[in-house]
């Protein structure tokens, strides 16, 4: 038991990353463990959404291993992948990314009706749920284009959550959003590993949304990873880069 | 007022240095530095600089050095100095220079590029081929309706623009022929000639030309603007082939539509030279329809469909090609959509030429 809780749910060895023609990850180890909010955090352009894409295979990484529960994923058959790995997974985008040209139910009902055999009076109730969990009611006709931004991210997290995900990947999820707003999808993350025991990674550069639901950080800087650990270590570990980082906000608070 | 002056190799500022002055001044003080180089610049009596101001003082800096002498700036005062280090270029690395590339490593490399483009396209085409058959016989993996949708879309919309022009190239044709016929009293070959050009030739190749730049276009662009907004990264999340959500309804739909289109389109232009034949030339109608349909082989029919189903393809797969590899913002949205509509029509007409050699 007690191995099984320490064993890490992901494990990234020596991961060579590209966006584009550049390169972006030099060699990222990470392990990501169960049932903890691990934040990826780290300057623009460092590399956080870079080394999501390549631990999901969205974008192929140049080398290295990527294993979920135990298992290699760099080179597994797409199928296999498909149903091994990626119905046990849900992600939000940066920009919500949800499909344009329908409304929010089919939007949320893709994944069901991709990984699910369910009746679609039963698909509708799931849909439901998920989208009051995440305080959005009556826009399952809508399309996207209606809604705010706020409310496309949140639709986006509904569709991310409909399968009950074993991990939850959050691309900047208060990026662009209000303060409120951006608070209370904090403490629905914390909510959902409390109360489902969801293993969450979150890229984020807001400092408050990391000291609100970090257990775990991960530091990034130029492609390389400079720490992992607790927020604590991280403070007092004295890396340049990262009292920088965690300093800007002690500044912001002095200027105020 | 601002001014200058050059004293036993001083040179002296005074007044207000900022955009609205530098630029007069840096006249001034070229002039001067081809005549006698400083050693000293005294800016004591400066009261006004800003961001210009300061280029401007490190510009003369660098153009008295660049006479090989060393060059002091002296005076300036608490306020000067503050500007000074607030907007100093001094410490600013350089940028790291640029390869040039030559013309010939330039062509090269775009040969390379077109290469690789070529076999992405060949790529994307048996992905699109694999699904499309596979979509045949299940449709998961695809949106309820999205066939009838994207035929309703890609088709039956391009219905008017595709008969509107048809009939006034039929017009057009039919006009130009009939004049020349009737010198050799020739009337009745017109039926001959419209039916043959527009069955095998015209009414495949317009059509499609008018598809690729009106159903390519939209094609290419909502793959690209789903590119872009990670829409296409979310469908693979979902475990969703990406190919076979968003291409293959298309890809389905104008198989179907577009031999239809061709149907259409050779009718209406048809149509144009039946108006020219009763009209100009005083045949019936009767003659010329039934010398038209005379005139045509099953062959020649099913050439015409062949290519138009074929050019359906070709639409389809160019324009998900430039769809998908489309990266970045809005910008990059019209690029792949403009590129998508060049490249379709250019390959319609090289293939339309290539059939026309095969099957003389």
């Amino acid at each position: 038991m007690s191995n099984k809780e320490t064993q890490p749910i992901i494990e990234v060895r020596n991961l060579v990353g590209k966006y584009g023609d550049n390169l972006v990850l030099e060699d990222v180890s990470v392990d990501i463990c169960p049932n903890q909010i691990t934040v990826i955090l780290g300057g623009s352009g460092c590399g956080k959404t870079t080394l999501l894409k390549n631990m999901l295979r969205l974008v192929e990484p140049v080398s290295g291993s990527v294993k979920f529960w135990g298992e290699e994923i760099t080179g597994m058959e797409e199928r296999e992948f498909n149903d091994k790995i990626l119905s046990r997974i849900g992600m939000l985008f940066q920009g919500g990314a949800l499909l344009n040209s329908i409304s929010i139910r089919d939007n949320i009902s893709i994944p069901l009706e991709q990984h699910t055999r369910l009746s679609d009076e039963m698909m509708d109730r799931i849909i439901k749920t998920k989208l009051h969990l995440v305080n959005l009611d009556n826009v399952l006709n809508q399309l996207p284009a209606e809604l705010s931004g706020g409310m496309k991210k949140r639709a986006a997290l509904a569709r991310a959550l409909v399968l009950d995900p074993d991990i939850l990947f959050c691309d900047e999820p208060s990026a662009g959003l209000d303060p409120l707003t951006a608070l209370s999808l904090d403490e629905l993350i914390l909510n959902l590993k409390k109360q489902i025991n969801m293993t969450i990674i979150v890229v984020t550069h807001e400092l408050s949304s990391i000291h609100r639901i970090a257990d775990k950080i991960i530091f990034l800087d130029a492609g390389k990873m400079l720490f992992s650990g607790t927020l604590e270590a991280a403070k007092q570990s004295g890396i340049a880069a990262i009292s920088r980082f965690f300093n800007a906000e002690s500044h912001l608070n002095l200027t105020r | 007022m601002t001014e200058l002056k050059l004293t036993n190799g001083i040179l002296h500022f005074s007044g207000r240095l900022d955009f609205k002055t530098v630029a007069e001044l840096d006249e001034q003080v070229s002039e001067l530095l081809h005549k006698e180089q400083p050693t000293t610049i005294d800016v004591s009596e400066v009261v006004f600089l800003d961001s210009a101001g300061v280029a401007f003082l490190e510009s003369v800096q660098d153009r008295i050095k660049s006479f090989s002498q060393a060059v002091f700036l002296q005076g300036a005062s608490e306020d000067v100095k503050a500007v000074l280090t607030t907007f100093s270029a001094l410490e600013i690395p350089p940028e790291p220079e640029v390869r040039k590339i030559g013309y010939f490593e330039q062509s090269g490399e775009d040969a390379i590029a077109f290469l690789q483009a070529f076999y992405q396209v060949l790529v994307m085409a048996a992905d699109v081929f694999y699904w499309a058959i596979l979509g045949l016989f299940s449709s998961k993996g695809q949106r309820r309706g999205s066939f009838a949708q994207q035929g309703l879309l890609l088709g039956f919309q391009a219905l008017p623009v595709v008969s509107l022009l048809s009939l006034i190239i039929g017009f057009i044709i039919a006009l130009q022929s009939a004049i020349q016929l009737r010198i050799y009293g020739g009337n009745i070959f017109l039926a001959d000639l419209m039916s043959v050009s527009m069955v095998r030739e015209l009414g495949p190749l317009m059509t499609a030309v008018i598809v690729s730049g009106r159903s390519g276009s939209a094609i290419a662009s909502e793959i690209a603007s789903m590119q872009v907004s990670e829409e296409i990264d979310a469908l693979r999340m979902m475990a969703i082939n990406p190919i076979r959500y968003v291409v293959v309804p298309k890809f389905h739909a104008l198989t179907i539509m577009l031999p239809l289109l061709v149907v259409f389109s050779i009718l209406v232009s048809m149509l144009g030279g039946l108006g020219i034949a009763v009209s100009y030339l005083d045949l019936s109608p009767y003659t010329y329809i039934n010398r038209a349909i005379q005139v045509l082989s099953m062959k020649d029919i099913f050439i015409s469909f062949g290519k138009s189903a074929f050019f359906a393809w070709l639409i389809v797969i160019i324009a998900s090609h430039f769809g998908f590899s489309a990266r970045g913002g809005a910008e990059d949205v019209g690029k792949a959509t403009t590129n998508s509509v060049v490249a379709s029509i250019i390959s319609v007409i090289f293939f339309d030429a290539l059939f026309s050699l095969l099957y003389i």
